[in-house]
């Protein structure tokens, strides 16, 4: 059988403090498993020295000529990937809050045909015993229930960006992929097109540099949003 | 109501109007599709100026006292519908670019890479 080829999708904006150890970690990965991981970098317009930093170390990047934002970067992964063939796509976090030693526990359902697409959670399992405050522990159970009357699919982790891709869903993103809140949107069409979806217990880590921005109510304004465009996803018409 | 010197200043507003959108078509700044709307506002305001009283009987007819609320409800309605077909324009365009962004930064590093 021919060896499946599986490529990592990094979207990285301003991530000069962790891409390097991002990447050298795949790599030494690679080394020590005998895997064939491929990665590329999406620099999405960062405005630091990212670009340069994988520049000098010949690091597989893609620099988009302008910043798209996340679900910009993801879809030019997912087009790159439907370019050249690979089998399975892994979407990867830049800022050093992914495990790559799970990415194999992520493909595995994939490869056994139980599933099409596999969400990395921290909530399954608790391997990476995440801490998470009050109110952000209420925000996802309210985006859970929302996905649960959307497309019947129970999500625990709503915004998880570490996620396997099969063939035929590579095709899909690389098709269309939804540009605002793309994690929880994108598993709801997913899943009303008919694709298995399977939450996997995964380790994450704390993230390195960097700072999640969250306002009150600007969180507000984003449940609000989130959930209304959830609904709407969930309302198209499957086929 | 609309009298005299009033009249004069709408009715020349609405050929400034009426020539502005032409000249815009002309030099391609405005799509026909788009100008339609244009068109249909300018059909309004000329059809109160110029028959007022069939506009008044409509008025009252609908169930407005005055014409110049019936006119005043028009318009905010034109406009609204203008302003959505704008942020449809704005949305689609957002998405144009964005597959065009994607599409050539991927076709930017192939060529790097086979230099």
């Amino acid at each position: 059988m021919k060896k499946s080829k599986i490529l990592l999708i990094i979207p990285a904006y301003n991530e000069e403090a962790n891409i390097l150890k991002t990447c050298k970690r795949i790599i030494e990965y690679n080394k020590e498993h005998k895997t064939t991981y491929d990665f590329i970098v999406i620099n999405d317009g960062s405005t630091d020295n990212t670009s340069q930093i994988l520049e000098e170390n010949k690091l597989p990047h893609i620099n988009l000529i302008h910043n798209l934002g996340i679900g910009g970067a993801v879809q030019t992964g997912y087009k790159y990937a439907l370019k050249y063939d690979y089998d399975f796509a892994i979407q990867f976090d830049g800022d050093g809050q992914h495990d790559v030693n799970y990415v194999e526990k992520l493909i595995k359902p994939i490869i056994n045909g139980e599933a099409d697409f596999t969400i990395g959670s921290r909530f399954i399992e608790n391997i990476s015993g995440f801490k998470t405050s009050f109110m952000r522990r209420v925000g996802i159970k309210i985006i859970t229930f929302f996905i649960k009357i959307a497309c019947g699919f129970k999500l625990k982790d709503t915004t998880s960006g570490f996620r396997a891709a099969s063939k035929n869903i590579i095709k899909e993103f690389a098709n269309y992929y939804p540009s605002e809140y793309p994690e929880p949107i994108s598993t709801v069409l997913v899943v009303k097109k008919g694709y298995r979806v399977k939450e996997i217990g995964v380790n994450m880590y704390e993230r390195d540099g960097g700072s999640s921005s969250i306002h009150s109510w600007k969180n507000f304004y984003y449940m609000i949003n989130v959930c209304l465009s959830i609904l709407i996803a969930g309302s198209r018409r499957s086929k | 109501m609309i009298t005299g010197n009033l009249r004069l200043v709408v009715i020349i507003f609405i050929l400034f109007l009426f020539l502005l959108i032409v000249y815009l078509l002309r030099k391609r700044k405005l799509s026909t599709k788009y100008a339609i709307v244009w068109f249909l506002a300018i059909i309004v305001m000329l059809l109160t100026v110029l028959l007022p009283d069939v506009m008044k009987y409509i008025a009252n007819l609908i169930g407005f006292e005055l014409l110049s609320n019936m006119l005043l409800c028009i318009f905010i309605a034109i406009l609204l519908f203008i302003t959505l077909a704008l942020t449809i324009m704005v949305s689609s365009n957002k998405r144009k670019i964005t597959l065009l962004i994607e599409e050539i930064s991927i076709l930017k590093k192939e060529l790097e890479d086979k230099k």
